[in-house]
């Protein structure tokens, strides 16, 4: 006998499962009216999915597999070594050499430029602690394995674990620093550098982008306060409605960093160059399933790997490949280009791209819901300039 | 005769094993199918978005029923026609109890559970809908 199921729920569980949706729904609307400001009626469903997107800033906790996380002399190394290209098999590149502190730990390019030309647009590292993957493929499940990632990345810092081993060790100050943080450096350069990776994750886990005019907004609609909101410009205030409403922006922009922290297929073209494509998400899946470096390995300081659940049940499909990681939305006028290629150059592009979205490049397995949003010219404007409302003027 | 006294014997475990079994879980949601009746609820508490969290399973057999000899949890939306991106495993404990980890929705929406409850070559599918908001 096949193994397909041969019996449906019976039908008075059936009735009860739509009597529990509808009392659940019913809950949910009770529980969230609406909120009208001299600009803007806000429905019931738009008001909780708004109130979703906060409160900013998120509380912060340590990250558990990594024993340096929140430690000021952690963090102070870290800072050093984000800046020191010494890293680098070079000696020319640092961190900061495409995450620049003054463009919002971005670059500014359309792709990344290390030892050569990458495939990759490089994000913003602002708000990075909140991540689940890392990269926009998630090869990474950890901050501290990310960070090693482009040390050893023959393309961007082109260094080895043996290069930061023997570095640690030999160079006075830096060994002096290791020892403060970490004591002796061992002899396994792979141990060192996963401790390098720990401290630079120390350091960008203090990248927190502060307050905006959104969360303002966000706050008043909380405690009803129609006076404190109408302060937030009405073409934000338009804008958001249609990111709230009908954009369904919020499916995969979710919560108070507005991403779910997972991965989409969003129509972008994935050729990497003529001929070549990035497999995106299907590659990051690959990659951290062959990796040492992760939350369930033995470089991780948590030994019940209470924060290693995803990466002991992520599930390879072909509908990941072509999908990147969710960006948060955060800061994000002042990180273009945008995608994960840097194919759009403004918030208008990138909205342009969601009004006629082109279907045809879609995958056949990928994600039903995601339609051209057809928006008048004036909502296109009111959509960037709730984005903008987001923060970001570097 | 013996064939009646050998078929009851054969029941014996499956009926001792309904005796046994509630599918009732505090809080939980209880589902029925022809063979089975099926109780869940999720820990540490009502699921959310972008937020791993498991499920205590209770499956009951009815009468004349054999025990699942597996149980397997699934949700996807159907509206978007995809799945979780995590895969959950079911691991069985005694007196009809499963656990299942590694459960996460990673959006709001329409969501439905899948339980695929197996025994004797054969499967019942029960299955839950619910908004996630």
């Amino acid at each position: 006998m096949s193994g397909r199921p041969d019996h449906r729920t019976q039908q008075a569980a059936l009735f009860a499962g739509v009597f529990a949706c509808l009392v659940a729904c019913g809950t949910l609307f009770a529980q969230a009216a609406g909120f009208t400001t001299s600009a803007v009626e806000f429905t019931a469903a738009e008001t909780a999915r708004i109130l979703q997107h906060g409160p900013w800033p998120m509380a912060w906790s340590p990250d558990p597999s990594n024993r340096v996380s929140g430690k000021p002399g952690a963090i102070a190394f870290g800072e050093a070594l984000f800046l020191d290209p010494r890293l680098s098999g070079n000696g020319k590149v640092s961190c900061a050499t495409c995450h620049l502190p003054e463009r919002l730990f971005a670059d500014g390019k359309a792709r990344g430029e290390g030892f050569v030309q990458l495939d990759r647009n490089t994000p913003g590292l602002l708000n990075v602690r909140l991540n689940r993957w890392f990269a926009w493929d998630g090869a990474a499940d950890s901050l501290w394995s990310q960070s090693i990632r482009p040390i050893v990345d023959k393309r961007e810092m082109a260094a080895s674990t043996t290069h930061v081993g023997t570095l640690v060790r030999r160079e006075a100050a830096l060994s002096a620093r290791y020892r403060e943080v970490f004591g002796e450096a061992p002899a396994e350069d792979d141990r060192v550098t996963v401790n390098v990776g720990k401290a630079l994750a120390a350091y960008q886990e203090t990248l927190v982008s502060g307050r905006t005019a959104f969360d303002e907004f966000r706050d008043a609609v909380a405690r009803g306060d129609r006076a404190a909101a109408d302060r937030y410009p009405a073409a934000a205030q338009r804008g958001l409605k249609i990111f709230a409403g009908k954009g369904n922006c919020g499916f995969c922009h979710f919560g108070p960093n507005f991403s779910n922290g997972e991965f989409g297929d969003i129509g972008i073209p994935f050729f990497a160059a003529p001929g070549r494509v990035d497999p995106g998400r299907h590659e990051g899946i690959r990659k951290l399933q062959a990796s040492r470096a992760t939350l369930l390995g033995a470089y991780s300081d948590d030994p019940a790997r209470t924060t290693a659940t995803g990466t002991r049940h992520v599930t390879l499909e072909h509908r990941n490949w072509g999908e990147f990681r969710v960006p948060g939305l955060r800061n994000v006028a002042g990180t273009a280009p945008y995608m994960h290629n840097g194919h759009l150059a403004t918030l208008q592009d990138v909205v342009r791209h969601y009004s006629a979205l082109n279907e045809d490049r879609l995958h056949a397995d990928g994600e039903k819901i995601l339609k051209p949003l057809g928006l008048s010219e004036a909502e296109a404007a009111d959509l960037v300039a709730f984005l903008e409302s987001l923060g970001g003027r570097p | 005769m013996r064939a009646g006294v050998l078929a009851a014997a054969l029941l014996l475990p499956a009926v001792a094993a309904a005796q046994d079994c509630s599918p009732v879980l505090p809080g939980g949601t209880q589902l029925e199918s022809a063979r089975y009746s099926l109780g869940y609820r999720a820990v540490p508490g009502k699921p959310a978005v972008g937020k791993h969290f498991s499920l205590e399973i209770a499956v009951c057999p009815k009468p004349g029923t054999a025990a699942p000899e597996s149980v397997r949890v699934d949700a996807h939306m159907p509206e978007h026609r995809h799945g979780m991106n995590y895969k959950a495993q079911v691991v069985a404990a005694s007196g009809g109890r499963y656990k299942a980890d590694g459960l996460m929705f990673h959006m709001p929406g329409r969501w439905e559970f899948i339980f695929d409850v197996r025994s004797s070559g054969r499967t019942d599918r029960l299955t839950q809908s619910f908004v996630l908001e």
